[in-house]
């Protein structure tokens, strides 16, 4: 099944670059994008009249086509183009034209704050880590329940980005409990043991927030636990 | 900065200094954090080929917490290739 992306991903230039298309998706690593940030510098900015087209250096690779739709018939605001030399913060889809990678920008903001630079680069390490890590995760998970469940499609997405209300580590905790069969339900421990990249604190934190939210309940002890979606 | 106006020294986040080089001279006045992009040259000093000031009208920038970050991204390569 598909690990559908429904949130917007950071990256570098270089990635985007790299990412490969498969009919209208796609992918960096395996992981799907479609909505990415980058931030940069702007190099060039050239007015059309119903675009403006930018070229933003991150330094990962060459400057990347930017292109932003104006709307003629709103005057000001939205016209007024960024400078050269300017770093912003871009928000677009990745598109790809006769091999050419580009982006379609629905904003353009300056940075006001350079911390915000900072803040980015690291955010894409941590975006494309923990996609990777879920996309790897799921692939791991039992496949063995039936194909009525749809909303299991709600794996996808970054970890501290919520999907269906979710984050990852609540996602999977949930998962590796709606699929035990023992009637007892899945236990602390047992969590623990399969999901070795989380520490118990965490298991334990994401039990509590699954549980209050009703999507499991505890059987025989407060360690273990059964979904209230379980087939 | 250099009298001549041709060369300046840089601190990094860790206190580190960096010599950089230009073609020509500066004809502003530069102050605050700068980006600089260049060539590393043999005695291991910077030739610039552009510049940027960072920004700090309305917040300072953390050099120490990019410097860290650096680090952190140079650590994955995988996660942030470099062209």
């Amino acid at each position: 099944q598909r690990i559908r992306s429904q949130n917007i991903v950071p990256c570098t230039v270089s990635q985007l670059l790299a990412a490969e298309q498969v009919d209208e998706t796609f992918r960096i690593r395996d992981v799907e994008i479609s909505q990415v940030t980058i931030i940069g510098i702007i190099r060039h900015a050239e007015k059309a009249p119903t675009n403006i087209l930018y070229k933003v250096d991150d330094m990962t690779a060459a400057p990347m086509d930017v292109r932003q739709w104006v709307d003629t018939d709103e005057a000001g605001g939205e016209n007024v183009v960024v400078l050269p030399g300017t770093y912003v913060k871009v928000a677009g889809h990745l598109r790809s034209f006769q091999n050419k990678k580009s982006l379609v920008a629905f904003k353009i903001m300056p940075l006001e704050n350079m911390n915000e630079f900072t803040t980015h680069i690291l955010e894409i390490v941590n975006a494309h880590m923990i996609l990777r890590k879920n996309l790897m995760s799921a692939s791991r998970a039992p496949q063995s329940f039936s194909a009525g469940i749809g909303d299991v499609g709600g794996y996808g997405g970054g970890g501290s980005l919520p999907v269906n209300g979710l984050t990852a580590h609540q996602s999977q905790v949930l998962n590796l409990i709606k699929n035990c069969p023992v009637p007892e339900g899945m236990s602390l421990q047992e969590l623990k043991l399969q999901l070795h990249h989380m520490s118990m604190s965490t298991i334990k934190q994401a039990v509590e927030f699954l549980s209050s939210e009703g999507h499991i309940y505890s059987t025989v002890d407060d360690d273990h636990y059964k979904s209230t979606d379980a087939e | 900065i250099h009298p001549t106006g041709k060369l300046f020294v840089l601190s990094d986040g860790e206190g580190k200094h960096a010599t950089v080089e230009l073609s020509e001279p500066l004809d502003e006045e530069i102050s605050g954090v700068l980006e600089v992009v260049g060539r590393v040259t043999n005695q291991a000093t910077i030739m610039c080929m552009s510049y940027v000031q960072f920004r700090e009208d309305k917040s300072p920038f953390d050099l120490e917490l990019y410097n860290e970050a650096l680090k952190i991204i140079h650590e994955f390569p995988e996660y942030f290739p470099f062209g």
